[in-house]
């Protein structure tokens, strides 16, 4: 091989690089999180839409997989809502816990501990009153898995 | 401690309408299912299930969960309070075990 064949031939292979993560579709990497979403909610993830009235609290990198506290808060008035749900993409079993939310709530509130396999977003989905689900995701870097 | 011990902690006084934190811990493996390394052995979950929050005897939230929370579960769960009652937690697991705990909130 020549050295302009080489630099053309490298050049491709740069950018096919770069761009290999751009053309899988967005979802393919959580088969299990459509399959449970599916399962649990009848909804595909593309049908829910991301808003910044949840908020959820967790670390950006958790010490321990075993044990990850979870604090998920919204500012949507508690008699809009109706369940609340908790997903880690990469588990396992990506659901971990739900919670159904009455106005004797007072707040949309729920926090607890979790477990995580490996690094993974985690997304708190809640569904409304009036039938449509919207969420959150965060990001948490998980260094020492935790389900063994 | 025994497997479904609980602790439930609320504030001792509320003011009417005051938004208030139900604490809990209970003590249970919350074990996935898995195979045994020694054996090889399909070993079965165990692990909590449903978890119900009651004001005066009136159902607030009902909480479900499997293997993916921690083990010995920590719980937060938010309550509004017009009135001075009782707190209670009743909780299962999925071998049958059933335990509840109660705590009381002034309100003034």
């Amino acid at each position: 091989m020549d050295r302009r064949a080489f630099i053309a031939l490298s050049a491709v292979a740069v950018v096919g690089f770069a761009l290999s993560p751009a053309l899988q579709p967005a979802h393919a990497s959580t088969p299990r999180l459509e399959e449970e979403l599916q399962r649990r909610l009848g909804v595909r993830l593309a049908q829910i839409r991301e808003v910044a009235e949840i908020k959820i609290t967790a670390p950006t990198i958790a010490e321990s997989g075993a044990n990850v506290p979870i604090t998920v808060e919204s500012d949507i008035p508690v008699d809009r809502v109706e369940h609340l749900w908790i997903f880690v993409d990469k588990n396992p079993v990506p659901w971990v816990t739900d919670l159904k939310l009455t106005p004797m709530n007072g707040q949309v509130y729920l926090s607890t501990r979790i477990k995580m396999g490996e690094t993974s977003n985690v997304r708190a989905i809640i569904k409304l009153k009036d039938g449509s689900y919207v969420m959150a995701t965060k990001e948490v870097k998980v260094t020492a898995g935790g389900c063994g | 401690m025994a497997i479904g011990t609980g602790i439930l902690r609320v504030p001792k006084e509320a003011k009417k309408g005051e938004v208030v934190r139900v604490q809990m811990v209970i003590t249970h493996p919350m074990s996935p299912p898995r195979k045994d390394p020694a054996t090889g052995q399909e070993v079965p979950p165990h692990t909590l299930t449903k978890l119900e929050l009651f004001y005066n005897n009136r159902l607030v939230s009902t909480l479900n969960m499997g293997a993916g929370v921690s083990a010995n579960p920590f719980i937060a769960i938010s309550l509004k309070v017009e009135e001075s009652g009782v707190v209670r937690i009743a909780y299962e697991d999925n071998k049958g075990g059933k335990w509840d705990r109660t705590a009381e909130i002034k309100v003034t």
